[in-house]
């Protein structure tokens, strides 16, 4: 374990790929990454300064600190993960042939740079985590969409994270979106007009009038904008944000870039399929934090307590909104990572062996993307595909690695 | 982006200072289908003259244009390209069967349970109030796939004229190829030619005569082996007429 923190601290803030977006304004940075440690390490975790910092500008800055933060976000304990999923997860699944179209054609989800041969493994790794979720809550269904946010996650924490995640997030935020219809989706949808009825009527009237409907933010609103956007440094921003955030703050933020594009919008001929196709290209350097920004004041001066108010909004009821504060609650009592690892050692301790399957490895598993595949770093690149891969691989990455990282760390992930 | 590029087909064609000038007509066509038929890539082929490099899931509804010129008329083509994930159907893409003046049904060749889907799609677009008066047309596509061929020319052209429609098989990936070879006549688009008999039809309801579409190579165009070429003319237009 030890060599793991080490390595894991080599990999650090300096070399992560969205570094540079929020690197400029130096001295604010230093001093988030001091509270978000701090806030890490308090007892209970001192999560309300975890979503402030999630929200406010750049986030969460690395994915190292996402890997650590994320979790929290959603009440999850790092060191009691689900297992990786078995071969069986594939069998008789309602939604396997759905979920392996959409993923093997999400090629542009991945990194750039990513070879093939790698990609390929992370879309099984995905196809599976999705089935893993959907089997393990046969209430919620697949929709064309989840698979981008999956992805996302899996990109960050990787496979046994990234269930546990994508598990949280489909029973709370994303909850209405997975009932057999898209009813409740729709519902959701009907929040964004009386938003920007609210900030500018002129805007509103005229969408009215074009008869454009919410379609159009319908890919942002379930994807939590990962379909619609070409930079993932963007997405992941998003993701801190959403994460710390109520579950309508994806309408919020909806609301938030057509009022940004409101003069375009205007200028538009007022025809729906003209402004459908202006709204639903998202642009892409749009002004992220100052969006960000704007969308918590919008939340603020019309949260939707108040939106709900009007008849449009009454006839439903939405889980993800009405489960929202139990789930907050939920995420007060959590223990730091360091005492998490000392109790959930102890419990397994007592039942079997294999128990303990929970490793920080986990943690540090994916690293940081554009490093896996970087030149220096090959050892740690073949344990972590070949994990992914066959039984006969992940022998094979043991007897490359063991030095690297120490066989009790290894055996943890079987 | 929702789709790979699929930004460049509107590049030039949507900009306020190329905008057709307001008495362009505007024929707005549905394509729909089972998820992974191609129809994301058929719309591309014909909007942006290629084939996608990387397509993904369509969510909701992704719409393509392209400006036509017809027996001396500019007329726009709207391609309304839909999510073919049942959920979405039911409550989503209703909106934008609204006005619609055609529909493209498009099921894969190699695919042969989304054949078996089309008819819950035509009753679909029946439910939505679109009936026969709307012109209504099938392809069957990824016929470069000729190894893996579910379902065959004979069989959907029965359907189709079950459906008193016409049946077309291309591909949205070599358009000019044709499996068995009779057709191979020159660097004819067949999925241009596709819609713009779709075009044609709803400019006129006169027999079709395919006109050479803008840009196109001298040659005539010659529609796919699917093209229903005995039906009823009455009931299914556009076919005895080319
Ligand atoms: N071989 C072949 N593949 C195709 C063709 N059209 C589409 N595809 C592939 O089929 C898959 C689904 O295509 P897409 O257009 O996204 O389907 P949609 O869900 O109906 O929009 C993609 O991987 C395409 O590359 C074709 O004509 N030939
Ligand atoms: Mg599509």
């Amino acid at each position: 374990m030890k060599r793991l923190k080490r390595k894991k601290q080599n990999a650090g803030v300096g070399v992560n790929g969205n570094g540079p977006v929020t690197r400029e304004p130096d001295c604010g940075r230093k001093q988030k990454l001091a509270e978000i440690h701090q806030a890490l390490i308090s007892d209970p975790v001192d999560i309300e300064t975890l979503r402030r910092a999630a929200a406010s500008r750049g986030g969460l800055l690395t994915d190292e600190l996402r890997r650590k933060v994320w979790p929290k976000l959603l009440n999850i304990n790092v060191y009691d993960l689900p297992h990786k999923p078995g071969r069986d997860v594939r069998e008789n699944h309602k939604d396997y042939n759905q979920v392996l179209l959409d993923v093997r054609r999400s090629m542009k989800r991945f990194p750039k740079g990513m070879p093939a041969t790698e990609r390929a493994v992370l879309q099984e790794q995905l196809i599976d985590i999705i089935l893993e979720v959907l089997k393990r809550n046969p209430q919620l269904h697949y929709y064309q969409g989840y698979h981008d946010v999956a992805v996302t996650l899996l990109l960050v924490v990787g496979e046994r994270m990234a269930i546990a995640l994508l598990d949280t997030l489909s029973n709370y935020h994303l909850r209405d979106f997975m009932d057999p219809t898209m009813d409740s989706t729709k519902h959701i949808l009907n929040y964004l007009m009386p938003i920007l009825e609210q900030v500018d009527t002129e805007l509103h009237d005229f969408m009215m009038r074009s008869e454009v409907g919410t379609i159009f933010a319908l890919s942002w609103l379930i994807t939590w904008y990962g379909h619609v956007l070409s930079e993932f440094k963007h997405t992941l921003r998003l993701y801190d944000f959403f994460l710390a955030s109520h579950p309508l703050m994806p309408i919020y933020l909806a609301a938030t870039i057509v009022l940004h594009r409101e003069k375009e919008v205007k200028q538009t001929e007022c025809d729906m399929a003209m402004v459908h196709h202006l709204l639903s290209r998202i642009p892409q350097d749009l002004p992220y934090e100052l969006l960000i920004a704007q969308s918590q004041d919008l939340f603020n001066q019309y949260p939707p307590s108040l939106l709900a108010k009007r008849a449009a909004l009454q006839s439903r009821k939405s889980l993800s909104i009405s489960t929202f504060q139990a789930f907050q609650l939920s995420t007060l009592h959590q223990r730091p990572d360091s005492v998490l690892q000392r109790l959930t050692k102890a419990q397994g301790s007592t039942t079997s062996r294999h128990a303990s399957r929970h490793s920080g490895l986990e943690a540090a598993l994916p690293r940081d993307r554009g490093q896996l595949w970087g030149k220096g770093n090959r050892i740690v690149k073949m344990a972590v595909w070949g994990l992914s891969a066959t039984l006969g691989a992940a022998v094979f990455a043991v007897a490359q690695t063991a030095m690297d990282w120490g066989p009790e760390v290894l055996l943890q992930l079987f | 982006m929702a789709e790979s590029g699929s930004s460049v087909e509107f590049s030039g064609s949507l900009t306020s200072s190329t905008l057709p000038p307001p008495r362009t007509r505007i024929f707005k066509i549905i394509v729909i289908g089972d998820s992974g038929v191609g129809k994301t890539c058929l719309t591309y082929r014909f909007c942006a003259g290629k084939f996608p490099e990387k397509t993904e899931a369509t969510i909701g509804v992704d719409f393509r244009e392209r400006l036509v010129e017809i027996d001396g008329e500019k007329i726009k083509i709207q391609l309304w390209d839909t999510a073919g994930q049942e959920r979405f159907r039911k409550s989503m893409v209703q909106h934008y069967y609204r006005n619609v003046h055609a529909v493209v049904f498009v099921y894969d060749v190699t695919n042969a349970a989304s054949f078996r889907s089309l008819p819950a799609w035509i009753e679909e677009c029946k439910q939505h109030a679109l009936g026969t008066e709307v012109p209504r047309i099938l392809v069957g596509n990824k016929c470069d796939l000729q190894d893996s061929i579910q379902v065959g020319t004979d069989v959907a052209q029965q359907f189709a004229d079950a459906h008193s429609m016409p049946v077309f098989e291309t591909s949205a990936k070599n358009p000019s190829s044709h499996g068995d070879g009779s057709y191979g006549s020159g660097n004819s688009d067949h999925v241009e030619a596709i819609f713009m008999t779709v075009a044609h039809k709803l400019k006129s309801q006169k027999p079709l005569v395919l006109s050479q579409p803008s840009g196109g190579s001298g040659g005539t165009i010659s529609l796919s082996s699917g093209m229903n070429d005995g039906g009823d003319g009455a009931r299914s237009w556009g076919c005895s007429s080319c």
